[in-house]
């Protein structure tokens, strides 16, 4: 009569107690790790050669996660050179980020009632929320910059060749992935910083020929960013962006494993020809343990470098002051891996600053013969181009060498749209490109004093000086000030170097502080802790009119500005 | 040369990758463990200190904006418009204490006494985001002229949630230093509200027409008159302008900047309320509803626009208001 326990009395019966359970552990051990038994992870462990058969590559026939890595790298692509390891940094960010981005979600809810205050309540009663809070965020900036990294170093290893082209183009759509995750969670916060960088973004929908506002309320919800688009941006977010994230991620995986990873180019040096998957069996570095433990080791270093981070140099997640549709700060910014698409957006504004009868023309072309607005040409259309382009690339490089002395002309093409990135990233900030002054916004010069002492948000130097340093009273802006503090001294010192400056230095759009311009401090004490502090200047503004420009703000003696939280 | 080509072509031994992975893994927790420390340690404390101030630097940017104009603006409450709202029988009195957890929280040292005459039992922050969201749908007493606004959008007002909790915890902040009663307008206590108020002297024909030039010349969008027309608050209110005349002219103040102005130094109150009208830079009264006084705000052209017997009427009008 067979019953269920009937085998393993016989084998105690045979083998006894204690070998029994060590040889059942063992088997359990076995299928958890899909063929490996605890001898063969003691020796991988060890270091030992791997015996023969090699039970080393059983995970990768039999087991689930290792069935997309392969069993072995060819030596080359081991070294730093030529991946760099940046690909797998990549999925490293993608995974840091899920972890970060779950105990965030905890804490969270997608409503304008409610966004800011859980923000708020995330950095001052949750155990480790600015924490996580701040490697959410800088772990987002780093996985745009390590993907960007590794797009170009496929680029310049020509690893998007035959037959990567499909890699290359799951790559893509990653990259993309990437910068709409990050900028979809930019708005999360509800502050005035993402409201408005984000209904910059969005506005660009706007501008779509023919859909636009169907595709602009399709991503706002409503006319405006309001609750609705909050909680669509919140879904994208958490739900779409990463959905698409995991799918492409397993398909560009199963394509590394499929065609291997591309040699080092002077590998490869008969064109066309890819010897990737040619590996002779002394070249063979395989993955259990030698891959496993590089990445691991990868992994934990980043993580590392992470959390030292967060708690070091960087600055922290900023939280604005609330969004308010009401009010749009001056000089709102999209974060910096938007910055050339701001710049391309500019083009159309630096029009009068070509010669009259040159902007005409251009002016012509775009309203007459393309019938498109500046912002459409150049927002809707060249902006993701320029993406488009990306794509197609490996379809379009009619040459089929990996070879650096081959490619030339494609190198050169690389670097020139590299720079041409680099320069509309910095058209797109408020102060302009350096020397050639594209796309410098900057308004009235007594307006921009102000904004430079007092940003509309950000701290800036008059929040940045404690409370306790500032003296009530109505104070002259001079090179000289005695407000009996060094320290408001050293302020009011800035403030009249700034105006010199502006006075004697026309900005890019050649306007200058008017040469009589005077300014005041003035300082008042509101309650028992908190102050007044205004800039007042008195010029003559473009149009030849006396004016008086103010700038103020409250100072509260805990805000923490000044730094020591 | 040499040198970057061994970086790019480094492979880490396998005792390498383990201890490297391994002294990653033990910063990556120590860097937790501070992280736990310092949290629990008052850090968390520290920056719900820093975003409660923030909280009360935007609340006075939203006071200044929204509220002034009926409260005043230190609070002190105007006259007709509003009532203080950091009189200490309002606001209470209190200090602010930072805990050996980090942590700054109000010490009451004495309640609001308006909260315990109108019995309520909610926290003074409460009371003051209720009256704020919704408003007071009926005026609680004549003395008021105007019913308190509903601020919550949902209501149909300018401000969010988040916006009325700041100014909330600007008002609260008054109790450090509160004003004193005696400078402060008061609200009624509960039940003497509806008092009536002092009849006022009948009009004559020739005042009420005043009244009309008053309501048609506009001078409403800048000045209260308690009853009639928009209670402006851009100029000072008009309620007593006959009794505030009689002290200016006796103010050697007033008959200083007069001479200076080039203007004749008016003896009658009906003279200085003429002179008010048309040349309003003659004098520039100290104290309007939202700060000082803006000179040159009042309209200069008043002699042109209205007419002599008009102007006779508005001044007879105005004379009665004392
Ligand atoms: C149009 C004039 C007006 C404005 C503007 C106004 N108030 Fe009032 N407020 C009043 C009046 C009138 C009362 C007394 C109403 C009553 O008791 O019926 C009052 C009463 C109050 C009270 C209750 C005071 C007490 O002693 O019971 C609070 C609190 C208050 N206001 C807060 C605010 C805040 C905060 C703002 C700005 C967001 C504001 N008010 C703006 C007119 C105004
Ligand atoms: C644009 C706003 C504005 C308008 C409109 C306006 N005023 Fe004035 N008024 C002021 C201001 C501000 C002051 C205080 C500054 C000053 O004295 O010039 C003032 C002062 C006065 C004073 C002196 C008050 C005192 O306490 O001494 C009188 C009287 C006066 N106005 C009457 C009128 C009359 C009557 C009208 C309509 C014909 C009128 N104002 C229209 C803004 C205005
Ligand atoms: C989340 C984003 C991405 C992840 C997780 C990722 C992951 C990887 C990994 C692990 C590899 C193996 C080789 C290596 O480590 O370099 C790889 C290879 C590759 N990736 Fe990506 N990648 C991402 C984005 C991109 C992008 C943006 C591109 C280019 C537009 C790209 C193009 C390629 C190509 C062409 C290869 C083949 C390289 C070779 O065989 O040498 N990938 N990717």
């Amino acid at each position: 009569m067979a019953f269920v326990g009937q085998k393993l009395i016989k084998q105690i019966q045979t083998t006894g107690l204690k070998a029994t359970i060590a040889q059942r552990l063992d088997d359990g051990f076995t299928r958890f790790t899909a063929g490996l038994s605890w001898n063969d992870v003691r020796g991988i462990l060890r270091g030992d050669p791997p015996p023969k058969p090699n039970p080393r590559v059983k995970p990768h026939t039999e087991g689930f996660w290792f069935h997309i890595r392969p069993s072995f790298y060819h030596e080359a692509v081991t070294t730093l050179y030529p991946t760099f390891r940046l690909g797998f940094l990549s999925a490293v960010f993608f995974m840091f980020e899920i972890i970060t981005g779950i105990f965030l979600m905890i804490f969270y809810t997608p409503s304008p009632t409610y966004a800011y205050q859980n923000m708020i309540d995330i950095m001052t009663n949750v155990p480790f929320g600015k924490f996580m809070r701040d490697l959410h965020r800088l772990g987002a900036e780093a996985m745009v910059i390590v993907v960007t990294l590794h797009m170009v170093r496929t680029f310049v290893t020509a690893s998007y060749k035959k037959p990567r082209q499909f890699t290359w183009f799951t790559g893509v759509v990653l990259l993309v992935v990437t910068l709409f995750l990050s900028f979809s969670g930019y708005l999360l916060p509800w502050d005035q910083l993402a409201f408005w960088a984000v209904t910059i973004g969005t506005s660009m929908a706007d501008a779509v020929p023919l859909i636009g506002p169907e595709l602009n309320l399709l991503l706002r919800g409503a006319p405006d960013i309001g609750a609705g688009g909050l909680l669509r941006f919140y879904l994208l977010h958490v739900v779409l962006l990463p959905i698409i994230g995991i799918i492409f991620v397993a398909v560009h995986y199963y394509k590394v494993v499929r065609f291997g990873i591309s040699l080092p180019p002077e590998m490869d040096p008969v064109a066309g020809e890819d010897n990737a998957r040619k590996v002779p069996p002394e070249k063979r570095v395989p993955f259990l343990p030698d891959i496993l433990t590089n990445e691991l080791m990868y992994m934990a270093v980043a993580f590392a470098v992470m959390a030292v981070s967060v708690v070091t140099w960087y600055q922290g997640a900023p939280l604005e002051h609330h969004a308010d549709p009401m009010v749009t700060p001056n000089h709102t910014v999209a974060p910096w891996y938007f910055y050339w698409l701001q710049g391309l957006l500019k083009i159309p504004h630096m029009i009068p600053l070509l010669p009259t009868p040159i902007a005409v023309e251009v002016d012509r072309f775009f309203a007459n013969v393309l019938g498109l607005t500046p912002k459409v040409f150049w927002g809707v259309i060249v902006g993701p181009l320029m993406i488009g382009l990306l794509f197609v690339i490996p379809y379009i490089d009619p040459n089929p060498s990996r070879l650096y002395s081959k490619r030339k002309i494609m190198l050169s093409l690389g670097a020139l749209f590299a720079a041409a990135i680099v320069y509309l990233s910095l058209a797109g900030i408020p102060t302009g490109v350096p020397v050639t002054g594209f796309g410098y916004v900057g308004g009235d010069p007594a307006s921009e004093v102000g904004q430079e002492f007092i940003p509309d948000e950000g701290v800036g130097p008059v929040r940045r000086l404690a409370y306790k340093h500032y003296v009530v009273g109505e104070h002259k802006v001079s090179a000289e000030p005695n407000t009996g503090s060094s320290e408001f001294d050293k302020l009011i010192r800035a403030i009249h170097a700034s105006m010199e400056r502006r006075k004697a230095n026309p900005d890019p759009l050649g306007q200058k502080l008017s040469p009589e311009a005077s300014a005041v401090v003035e300082v008042k004490q509101v309650q028992d802790n908190l102050r007044y502090v205004a800039i007042k200047i008195d010029y003559t503004d473009a149009s030849g009119r006396n004016t008086r420009f103010v700038k103020e703000t409250y100072l509260h003696e805990l805000s923490g500005y000044a730094g020591g939280h | 040369m040499s040198i970057i080509k061994k970086i790019i072509t480094f492979r880490p031994s396998f005792t390498l990758r383990i201890l490297t992975g391994l002294i990653s893994v033990l910063i990556m927790l120590s860097v937790c463990t501070v992280v736990a420390i310092s949290d629990q340690s008052g850090a968390l404390n520290r920056r719900a200190t820093n975003f409660n101030a923030r909280s009360v630097e935007v609340g006075a940017k939203v006071y200044s904006l929204q509220c002034a104009r009926c409260h005043g603006l230190n609070g002190e409450g105007i006259e007709g418009l509003g009532p203080s709202l950091a009189a200490e029988s309002f606001v209470g009195r209190r200090k602010l204490v930072i805990g050996t957890d980090g942590l700054a929280t109000y010490q009451t040292e004495a309640p609001s006494k308006r909260l315990q005459q109108i019995g309520w039992t909610e926290s003074l922050e409460n009371y003051i985001i209720a009256v704020t969201q919704a408003g007071i749908p009926i005026r609680s007493s004549n003395v008021w002229e105007v019913n308190h606004p509903a601020f919550l959008e949902d209501f149909g007002g300018p401000l969010r949630r988040d916006q009325i909790r700041d100014v909330t915890a600007f008002i609260v902040n008054w109790s450090l230093n509160p004003l004193s009663d005696d400078q402060a307008i008061l609200p009624p206590a509960p039940g003497e509200g509806q008092a009536p108020r002092p009849t006022p002297v009948p009009l004559t024909e020739a005042q009420e027409a005043g009244k009309q030039v008053y309501l048609q010349a506009g001078c409403t969008a800048c000045h209260a008159i308690r009853g009639v027309g928009t209670q402006g608050a851009l100029g000072p209110s008009l309620n007593r302008i006959y009794t505030v005349a009689q002290e200016r002219i006796a103010d050697e103040k007033y008959k200083q900047a007069a001479q200076a102005a080039g203007q004749p130094v008016a003896t009658t109150p009906e003279e200085y309320i003429r002179q008010s009208i048309l040349y309003p830079n003659a004098y520039v009264v100290p104290q309007c509803p939202q700060g000082a006084c803006v000179a040159g705000l009042m309209p200069q052209n008043y002699a042109q626009t209205i007419k002599p017997e008009d102007l006779d009427k508005l001044v007879d009008y105005l004379s009665a208001l004392r």
